[in-house]
């Protein structure tokens, strides 16, 4: 040990000037929570949360360019994959917040209890339901958790990561459990979350111990010099590399890893969902690509053959199991273990069209599965989401719009061709299989050949089938209008006119070291 | 233009839905304006040079919008929409639009959207692009075949095309794109003209490529979702089926001929898959009594014929395959459109009900006739000049008949035959008088459906499409001329020379075909009896092993999410712990680890026994079933590991471990009067065997990973140098204190934070009203009078009872029957003395083992001991403040203590010391940093009292209250 005096980082504050934003207006969000009444709440936090994600993607778009380059002593890197993912997180959590304000003319949110706390059934809830309580913490614990996505993309260190991956996942645990109906079911969802959370964090925690034991730093540069140079503790590297994927693997939910994501998906309120799996999704592989491309790329040997068999598994799986589903909200969690798989595919790829197609594939998922899960919730019957194939038979003929929407955007997630899906699954295809990985794109083509079959099913139901009895849809506000609309064209956009997006992904597709 | 003509197709089909609802079926002939326009304006390129249109569109993944017009592109062109044309127009006269069974605006746009997206297939010189308009026409053809939505057969089988086409379209994209990376290149045109390819993966990509086109033309074995395909109106089939899905197929094989036609793989699976489908068609279509699906196993034989023609891969062969291409686009959706207008005028299309359409529909007859004789190959219509020109190709097999030519040469004579034979069937069984028992009135036999003569579009159109292939077959040498340009191309495999035209003289061809003629005829002679029962050629049934097929995938999916998805939390943390146990595990054991040389288990026997101690603890905790028991063992396990921390000489980390312990043993069992004494499930042997073993790995696996952690140190020591900095920077001698209060301080902060907000969310979920919380306070102020009165006044005896000594302060507001006076006492004997050893701890832990963390947990200790003495009443009157003012003083305190030193002009949290001689106690070495530890204490002393009051009192209430409720209810 050096008698070195402690220095104090260069923090480049105009550079982190989005996330900044972005914590502060949780933090106001934290402050309004507390001192505004309860009638005001829901109309200061809606405008205050969607302005501040809209600041932020503004700072991020104004000064992310310029302000390019490593800071707070190199833990945090601000290139052209943080800032693209940084900017689509943010503009995916704005689609997200404005399908979890949807009130369909009542006082308060309408997806979320109005009494997080009490038990099912209680008096407390019932008492809460009585004076009108609202839960509008939902919208500090999301800005909370943007800003923690924000910087898991960003985070250029094993600990600042750790750091972001609990601030992302933390208030998502609670919104989970927060659905107005079927409360056990999101309260079981909830806790499932958080324990299988709490666990591959631990495993994260130990790879990264392990990791720093190797290299000596946290720093996915030194990492990477460490490995470069070879310090001959070689038994800590790889299960090092492998327990702290397995953390990241978990948040995007890959087979073996998988299993939380249907009940989670099912339990918690509709649009938190949606969030939920576009946005984990984003930050998560961000911070993957992140890890395997800058930290412990010279042990791609070690670790691509898991992550490649790992992609496999998560595209059989989850296109296999999606057939027996019965439930549209498993269907698309099923799917979204397969498109993980999808998108892991383009990460094996480990080159510049393998960052270029994630990031791609990512922003395509995201504008599809938001409206997804907004158009699912929806759709009723008897005052409570109408989740069940069954029920939505016939909703061709009694909704068809929202039903063209839905049936566009399960083409989308089948792959079609002129959706988004389509131009996602092919650049990440080609990147897999430009770098020898054949059999994978193979794999992936036939698992979306199974996954169409289910998606099918389920739109010959809403266009051929009987109609079901009481199933309605909601009028939607502006705001879930919004959410949908600018989801399909987004998926619309991408399918027939990629290049714009794909340009940016491309040439923004190098990390800084 | 190519794109521009697309454009107008989607166009068309967006606007098909106004359009018809304004206008009503005569919409459809506006509709069919657009495929005309097409087909004109394609026709003016039929002998100009190879036009080629390329437009960028997504450069980034190398999809280009390009378009190549060579001959093979403008004859399909011409086929697609001319045809296309005249199918909307016949649509126009045919839709019922007052019908409920489908909406006419889809069909319209499904229509005009098909033709678009067909004329965009076959023009494409891109294979991505090709494989996008692919997938478009299978999904509008999925459309067009369930149009009825309400006829459950019609949507299985639209369900059925879509399987069987889309998963095929799906195969084909992995060749397409082995073919394109092989190549490096996208472009059919250079792929095709490139160099002779070879390798496993050309061989792969060519057969993947030809498994899309023998799904989407319905080649053995996908053949079965064709026939059942029927269920479309007949238009739609007329159209599917003659001029655009089916021919996809056909096109692709075409298309790819000239580049690929001599690899084994091609000619395996076109020569053998093209026979078998051939003969099994025709076989099937003899044996057919509805019109339509006569037509349609018809179809599926012709299709054969075709492939194993333009695929054949010599000149001769594909000059016949494209004179059969067109020759059949022509006479099949002529025949479908008879087809259809007899059903329109008689109400059926069964032979054995249809009697005497022939005499009161002449024009009709005349159109089936014609278009049935081209498909026999009689003369002089272009079927004969085709078929000709394909015997003379096929006739004189290069190889020898021992091989596939000669095979497939024999399956096309055999083919023929049936052709004719199903032809003869179709026209007898359609125009022909009818069986002897039907009436005199032309149409179903049991006259449930009266006759109406068929409108002039509905005869014309099809007797249009007939005379077309006899016009072609007359100039047939002026086709030659124009189909050259593209069969000259094809030239891997050499072949006779062979022209077309209607004589060459006496040749084998001519000799071969009045055979096939006699043949045919006799074949439908011996056929000829409708009502006789079919017997099936082959037991095997594609279409049954479909149904199998999706069955088991069915089954296969429902079984492995039984299996996968239990949503049991053991499970989904089983499979974690065993890929922990897998991964690294196998790394630890395969992988180049580098184990030390020389392990030391032990320093003494001591360490022997505590471990032995620890495992058998933990062990049992494993096997316990009641909850408490298991609490106890895990609790063991933690004190056996503070003694080995004490017997390694850490003290100070001994004795925060062995308070940490007991405080979680006290908040477990606290919290475990809620919960059944038992632990609810009770698992198999086997499952508990099994959950052993993974434990038991999981333990192995990072305990090895721990030793080969530390073995494999390299760099020095974190920890070296610090004794003696915490000396000189922290003036202390505790290393863990100082780097608690000095080092790390900033981290405590930190923490107490945390530790803060926790104590607050658990107390708020446990005081989730206001009412309670304001109930604690009235507890508090009672407490508070309590203690004052336990001081002031004597002990208040009842009359008539025992004395009753107060031990604690709240002795008279307890249930009598549970108190423990023992304990009581006890409580009162050393509750100052632990006080005052905190706070010795407290002061001494700067050099000795201590500190305000340990301090804390002991002084929490000692309320602990008044709360489990006189429950709530008795923690309150021993700390009677709100835990949040212990909480906040000590967070206070802690800032405080790090801001002073600001104040002063040095970094935040800086440590002084001084000695003090203080009388009677001595000389007493102060550290500001006690300050700091001061709010450690406070905020540790705060979380124990709220966790005492949430967890105990708190639950207490609500058991009381529960009880309360109970007993009303059963009241």
């Amino acid at each position: 040990m050096g008698g070195s005096m402690f220095v104090a980082p260069e923090i480049n504050y105009v550079a982190l000037l989005p996330m900044i934003i972005v914590f502060v207006g949780g933090l106001v969000g934290v402050t309004v929570e507390g001192f505004a009444s309860r009638r005001t709440r829901y109309a200061v936090q809606v405008p205050l949360s969607v302005a501040t994600l809209v600041l932020a993607l503004v700072a991020l778009i104004l000064l992310g360019q310029d302000n390019q380059g490593l800071t707070a002593a190199d833990t945090v890197a601000l290139d052209g994959v943080a800032l693209t993912l940084q900017g689509l997180v943010l503009v995916l959590s704005i689609l997200g917040l404005l399908a979890m304000s949807e009130r369909f003319g009542g006082d308060q949110p309408d997806a979320f209890t109005q009494s997080g706390v009490s038990t099912p059934g209680s008096a407390e809830e019932t008492l809460a339901t009585k004076v009108g309580a609202t839960t509008t913490e939902i919208y500090p614990l999301t800005l909370m958790s943007v800003g923690g996505m924000m910087l898991f993309v960003a985070a250029n260190d094993l600990l600042l990561l750790f750091v972001a991956l609990e601030i992302l996942s933390l208030p998502l645990y609670v919104l989970s459990g927060l659905a107005r109906r079927r409360r056990l079911l999101s309260q079981e969802a909830s806790l499932k979350y958080f324990l299988l959370g709490s666990f591959s964090s631990a495993f994260y925690l130990f790879g990264a111990v392990l990791l720093y034991g190797y290299a000596g730093s946290m720093r996915f540069a030194d990492i990477a010099a460490a490995i470069t140079s070879g310090v001959g503790m070689d038994g800590l590297l790889v299960p090092g590399v492998l327990l702290v994927a397995v953390g990241l693997l978990f948040k995007v939910g890959a087979v073996p890893f998988h299993a939380w994501t249907p009940d989670v998906y099912q339990g918690a309120p509709t649009p938190v969902t949606g969030f939920m799996a576009a946005c984990t999704k984003v930050a998560a592989f961000g911070a993957m690509l992140r890890v395997l491309y800058v930290a412990v790329e010279g042990a791609r040997l070690e670790w691509q053959p898991v992550i490649a068999v790992v992609a496999a598994l998560s595209m059989v799986v989850g296109a296999l199991l999606s057939i027996v589903q019965t439930d549209v909200k498993r269907i698309l969690a099923y799917s979204s273990i397969a498109h993980a798989g999808f998108i892991l595919t383009g990460v094996v790829a480990l080159d510049v069209a393998g960052v270029s197609s994630t990031m791609f594939y990512l922003a395509t998922y995201g504008f599809m599965t938001i409206p997804a899960f907004a158009i699912v919730a929806l759709v009723r019957s008897a005052g409570t989401e109408a989740t069940l194939v069954d029920q939505w038979a016939g909703l061709g003929r009694r909704s068809p719009w929202i039903a063209a929407c839905f049936t566009f955007l399960l083409m989308a997630l089948a792959g079609i061709p002129l959706t988004s899906g389509f131009t996602g699954k092919f650049a990440v295809f080609s990147a897999a299989v430009s770098q020898g990985w054949a059999w994978l794109a193979v794999i992936g083509v036939l698992a979306s050949a199974v996954t169409a079959y289910i998606y099918f099913t389920l739109v010959v139901q809403m266009w051929l089938g009987d109609e079901a009895g009481d199933t309605v849809v909601v009028r939607p506000s502006w705001m879930t209008s919004v959410a949908i609309l600018v989801g399909v064209a987004m998926t619309l956009a991408l399918g027939i006119m990629p290049s714009p997006v794909l340009d940016l992904a491309q040439s923004t597709a190098a990390f800084l070291r | 233009m190519v794109l521009t003509f697309i454009g107008m197709h989607l166009l068309a089909a967006v606007l098909a839905g106004p359009l018809v609802r304004t206008l009503g079926r005569r919409g459809f002939a506006v509709l069919a304006l657009v495929p005309a326009g097409t087909a004109a304006w394609v026709a003016t390129a039929l002998l100009g040079p190879v036009r080629v249109e390329r437009t960028g569109w997504v450069g980034e993944l190398g999809l280009e919008l390009s378009f190549r017009l060579d001959t093979l592109a403008v004859v399909m062109s011409l086929i697609v929409s001319g045809i296309g044309a005249l199918v909307l127009l016949y649509c126009a006269a045919y839709i019922d639009p007052r019908s409920t069974a489908g909406s006419p605006r889809l069909l319209g746009g499904a229509l005009v959207g098909f033709a678009g997206a067909m004329l965009g297939l076959v023009t494409t010189d891109d294979l991505l692009l090709l494989y996008v308009f692919w997938e478009i026409t299978t999904i509008l053809s999925y459309l067009l075949v369930g149009y009825l939505t309400t006829s459950a057969v019609s949507t299985r089988a639209a369900r059925q095309a879509l399987l069987v086409t889309a998963a095929g379209g799906l195969t084909m994209l992995v060749g397409l794109v082995l073919l394109g990376e092989g190549a490096g290149t996208y472009r059919i045109s250079e792929l095709v003209a490139g160099p002779g390819a070879s390798g496993a993966a050309v061989a792969w990509g060519v057969g993947l490529l030809l498994v899309g086109a023998v799904t989407k033309s319905a080649l053995v074995p996908f053949h079965f979702w064709l026939p059942g395909a029927m269920a479309a109106p007949t238009p739609v089939s007329a159209y599917l089926h003659a001029a655009a899905m089916v021919k996809a197929g056909v096109y692709l094989v075409a298309r790819f001929a000239p580049g690929y036609a001599d690899l084994p793989v091609w000619q395996v699976m076109v020569l053998v898959l093209g026979s078998a489908t051939m003969l099994l068609g025709g076989f099937r279509a003899t044996r057919q009594t509805d019109l339509k699906l006569l037509l349609a196993y018809g179809t599926v034989s012709q299709l054969g014929m075709l492939v194993l023609l333009v695929g054949y891969g010599s000149e001769a062969a594909a000059l016949a395959g494209l004179t059969l291409l067109v020759g059949h686009a022509l006479f099949k959706s002529s025949l479908f459109l008879a087809t259809g207008a007899i059903d329109h005028a008689t109400g059926t299309r069964d032979i054995r009900r249809l009697h005497g359409v022939g005499r009161a529909a002449p024009w009709l007859a005349l159109a089936g006739v014609l278009a049935a004789m081209s498909m026999a190959g009689l003369p002089v219509l272009i079927g004969f000049v085709g078929k000709e020109a394909a015997l003379a190709a096929l006739l004189e097999p290069a190889p020898g008949w021992l091989s596939l030519q000669g095979v497939a040469a024999a399956s096309f004579v055999a083919g023929s035959v049936l052709t004719v034979a199903y032809s003869l069937r179709y026209v007898v069984g359609a125009f022909g008088p009818g069986s002897p028992g039907g009436g005199s009135a032309p149409g179903a036999g049991s006259g449930a459906h009266s006759w109406h003569a068929p409108g002039p579009l509905l005869v014309g159109i099809p007797l249009a499409l007939a005379l077309g292939g006899l016009a072609l077959g007359v100039t047939s040498t002026a086709l030659e001329e124009v189909l050259a340009r593209h069969t000259s191309t094809v030239s891997l495999l050499p072949g006779p020379e062979v022209h077309l035209g209607l004589w060459h003289g006496l040749s084998l061809p001519l000799l071969v075909s009045v055979c096939v003629w006699v043949l045919g005829a006799l074949w439908w002679w011996r056929t000829r009896d409708p009502e006789r029962a079919t017997a099936p050629l082959v037991r095997v049934d594609a279409g049954r092993a479909y149904d199998r097929l999706m069955r088991g995938v069915d089954r296969a999916a429902l079984e492995s999410t039984g299996f996968l998805s239990r949503g049991s939390l053991p499970v989904l943390l089983g499979t974690i712990f065993v890929v922990l146990l897998v991964l690294p595990g196998l790394q630890l054991a395969l992988g180049g680890t580098t184990w030390p040389s020389r392990l030391r288990l032990a320093d003494s026997a001591a360490q022997v026994a505590v471990a032995l101690l620890v495992i058998a603890a933990a062990v049992l905790a494993t096997r316990a079933r009641r909850r408490l028991r298991a609490v106890f063992l895990v609790g063991v396990t933690g004190y056996g590991c503070a003694m080995l921390f004490l017997l390694h000489g850490a003290p100070d980390l001994a004795l925060t471990q062995i308070l940490v312990e007991t405080v979680s043993l006290v908040v477990l069992v606290l919290v475990l009067r809620r919960l059944s004494g038992r632990f609810p499930d009770d698992p198999s042997v086997l499952t508990r065997r099994l959950r052993a073993a993974l434990g038991a790995g999981v333990g192995l696996v990072v305990g090895l990973l721990a030793v080969v952690a530390t073995s494999s140190r390299i760099h020095e020591p974190a920890g070296a140098g610090l004794p003696e900095r915490s000396v000189d920077y922290g003036a202390g001698k505790n290393i863990v204190n100082v780097i608690l209060v000095d080092i790390r301080a900033w981290d405590t902060m930190g923490e107490l934070s945390v530790v803060l907000a926790c104590a607050t969310g658990v107390a708020s979920l446990v005081w989730l009203r206001e009412e309670a919380l304001e109930g604690v306070r009235k507890g508090l102020r009672s407490a508070r009078g309590a203690r004052a009165g336990w001081r002031a006044r004597p002990v208040p005896t009842d009359t008539g009872s025992l004395p009753t000594s107060r031990w604690i302060a709240v002795a008279d507001r307890l249930d009598p029957e549970r108190r423990s006076v023992i304990l009581e006492i006890v409580t009162r004997m050393v509750f100052h003395t632990i006080l005052l050893w905190s706070v010795y701890l407290l002061l001494a832990g700067h050099n000795q083992p201590g500190g305000g963390f340990a301090a804390g947990i002991v002084a929490g200790l000692a309320l602990c001991l008044r709360f489990l003495a006189g429950r709530g009443y008795e923690l309150g009157a021993a700390l009677p403040v709100m835990p949040a003012a212990v909480l906040g003083t000590g967070l206070f305190i802690a800032a405080g203590s790090a801001v002073i030193p600001m104040l002063l002009g040095s970094p935040a949290l800086r440590t002084w010391d001084a000695y003090l001689t203080i009388p009677l106690v001595g000389e007493v070495h102060l550290v500001t940093s006690l300050l700091f530890d001061l709010g450690v204490y406070l905020v540790v002393i705060g979380l124990m009292l709220d966790v005492l009051r949430s967890l105990g009192s708190g639950l207490d209430a609500q058991i009381a209250t529960e009880r309360e409720t109970a007993g009303r209810g059963t009241r």
